[in-house]
């Protein structure tokens, strides 16, 4: 009895802890191999219920058995598939089983042993794969409840630690002090000076917040249809507007936030340009963010009641701040999610004795 | 414990206040009971009908209006505080608003109840007289007091604006700051909140003008000239508001100076009335109570 309980439920995975990007991209399945890889998975001798979790950062394979599962023959057909040494398989994935199984996905679902801690996309991948192996009938009734409770715990740890508490990436930290200066980003007016990695981090989180007014302005930017510089690029891809750049000083008062990411190295914006702004929109405020190094705005407006700049020390600051936070959560998350790890466990032992 | 002893039931009301103040704290503080939920808009909601109850049986003692003495004119302005706030939660959903309003009628209407001498039995002695004999003057001030406690709650929509302000140029969010509504959002109510208290103000000084017009002689100068003062005070910075020369943390700032001037020139009033030894008279450009017309 023991030994059938010892097998029930088995886990050979792959993330960012135990593999760097070159070991997992070796690992992970393309989407075109998914349906060639689970019909080769239900063959193993033993193996009643799998499933497979596949993003970016995580392969990780479920399986559950009432009778006994060589672990070996999981290991040994993942290995086959992505031609791969054995050895190597082993020194960039891990293994868990039965107790320690429920208490990864709890772990995994509830976003505190992603790469970026407390995230939520992953648990819509989770729900996603646990989604595909119901279509395909080869989740059953074990990991059916493993996989439900995993989406009640990492709801419980989203409510009630502060394991997702502050944004952590740029473009969502930029988000939320726009949230807390005009309310609804949605209605928030975005103007990008110039290109680069924060300007499409952040017009990507103003986009996914549904603002539907980004325009881009550039110094390489020429007010014609045919041309393909990065500003009007940018604009295209992201839904905005682009604008000419001989014309974005006198139309600063139209915006509600400006973002400058130039290596012009000079100043773009000084102190007259948002006095003469904020006389056009005196009770609105301003927020300006300079993610540019050498600065392309003066310091001074800063003084400028109602206008709110940042720089990126500023953001990063905040951004780290949160994840300091986040951090200082995970332990007391883990505990408490162990131990309802091992409740569920316990629950599903002792059900399985009585029938 | 009497459903009809008014200074009870404002013990009472008080406490409600406080409790709802005190949940409200531990909610901010993410200290989530389910039984917390809606109860600091209950606690607030029951006080409210206590304080209403509370004012109505002293307006019946007095025959009128409850504005006799400095406990009586406090409550009053707590009361239309906690209306005003009522009113704006229909449309707005701010916790943490109710939260100030409900902290600040507590720690207010408690004090102004542990000094027995603030609320002097006015309408006890014999040759007592209504206190309002005539219903316009009667209506001059409460709607004055109403406004009073509209200001009362621009004031803290201020504070919520300043201590918002603050965060974001410090680059330090606290979890006070993190349950703060956003800053453009707290201007537009703060503007709102004043525009009407100065229509109300405007109203009650209209209505208390007439009046005075009949009878100068029942107006003190002081009194006419501290009121004025505080209408031109709040109508000018309605009008430097909306022409654009004053906003954001400087329109806050004044808003909250004007308003300790407002809160100062009622105890000067008080004692000014305690001096001459006759009935207190209440806020803004009210007579002597009793004209003998």
């Amino acid at each position: 009895m023991s030994e059938s309980l010892d097998q029930s439920l088995f886990l050979l995975g792959c993330s960012h802890q135990v593999a760097d990007l070159s070991a997992r991209e070796k690992i992970s399945l393309p989407s075109s191999s998914i349906d060639e890889f689970y019909n080769g998975l239900g063959k193993i001798q033993g193996i009643e219920e799998y499933l497979l979790l596949n993003t970016c950062n995580r392969t990780e394979i479920y399986a559950a058995s009432k009778s006994n599962l060589s672990r070996n023959l999981i290991i040994q057909y993942l290995s086959k598939f992505r031609n791969l040494d054995p050895a190597f398989l082993s020194r960039y994935s891990y293994q868990r089983s039965n107790h320690e199984v429920v208490s990864h996905l709890f772990e995994v679902a509830s976003g505190i042993d992603s790469q970026m801690v407390g995230e939520t996309e992953i648990l819509g991948q989770v729900k996603k794969a646990y989604s595909d192996a119901c279509k395909r009938n080869i989740s059953g009734k074990m990991l059916n409840r493993l996989f439900q409770k995993g989406f009640q715990a990492a709801k419980w740890a989203r409510t009630h630690t502060g394991i997702s508490r502050g944004q952590v990436n740029l473009g969502n930290v930029l988000c939320e002090l726009a949230r807390r200066i005009f309310g609804k980003v949605a209605n928030c007016r975005l103007l990008v000076l110039g290109a680069g990695e924060v300007a499409e981090n952040t017009m990507e989180a103003f986009k996914s917040r549904g603002s539907q007014a980004i325009t881009v302005t550039g110094r390489t930017f020429d007010w014609c249809p045919l041309s393909r510089n990065k500003p009007s690029e940018l604009a295209e891809k992201f839904g905005g507007f682009a604008l000419s750049f001989n014309q974005y000083k006198d139309s600063l008062h139209l915006f509600d936030v400006i973002l400058t990411s130039t290596t012009s190295g000079q100043s773009m914006i000084g102190v007259e340009d948002i006095k003469r702004a904020m006389k056009k929109r005196p009770a609105k405020p301003l927020f300006l963010i300079d993610a540019s190094v050498p600065r392309n705005i003066e310091e001074d407006v800063a003084s400028i009641d109602n206008v709110f700049l940042y720089n990126m020390d500023d953001i990063s600051e905040i951004a780290n701040e949160n994840l300091k936070s986040r951090m200082s959560e995970v332990e007391r998350c883990r505990g408490a999610l162990a131990q309802r790890a091992q409740k569920l466990w316990d629950q599903m032992t002792q059900q399985k004795e009585i029938s | 414990m009497s459903v009809n002893d008014t200074r009870e039931l404002l013990w009472l009301a008080g406490g409600l206040y406080g409790l709802a103040f005190a949940i409200g704290l531990l909610k901010t503080f993410k200290i989530n009971w389910t039984p917390f939920r809606e109860s600091p808009l209950a606690a607030i909601s029951l006080g409210f009908i206590l304080h209403t109850r509370a004012l109505y049986l002293r307006g019946l003692d007095v025959h009128g209006c409850p504005l006799g003495n400095t406990l009586e004119r406090i409550q009053f302005i707590l009361w239309s505080l906690i209306l005003a706030f009522l009113i704006l939660r229909l449309l707005w959903r701010l916790d943490l608003l109710g939260s100030f309003c409900a902290g600040l009628s507590f720690c207010a209407g408690w004090l102004s109840l542990v000094f027995p001498q603030l609320d002097s039995n006015y309408w006890l002695s014999e040759n007592y007289e209504k206190l309002f004999s005539n219903p316009w003057i009667e209506l001059h001030a409460s709607i004055a007091i109403f406004s009073y406690g509209l200001f009362s709650l621009l004031t803290i929509v201020c504070a919520m604006y300043l201590v918002q302000r603050k965060a974001l140029l410090s680059r330090k969010f606290n979890k006070l700051s993190s349950f703060l509504p956003p800053i453009q959002e707290l201007e537009v109510a703060a503007m709102r909140l004043l525009t009407v208290g100065v229509l109300f103000l405007t109203i009650s000084i209209i209505v208390g003008g007439m009046h005075w017009t009949r009878h100068p002689e029942l107006v003190s100068q002081a009194k006419l000239s501290v009121t004025l003062i505080l209408w031109i005070g709040y109508l000018m910075v309605f009008i430097l508001y909306k022409t654009g020369k004053l906003y954001g943390s400087k329109f806050s700032k004044t808003s909250i100076t004007l308003y300790l001037v407002t809160i100062g020139s009622l105890a000067l009033v008080n004692t000014r009335t305690k001096e001459s030894n006759t009935t207190p008279p209440p806020v803004i450009t009210i007579p002597e109570y009793s004209t003998d017309e």
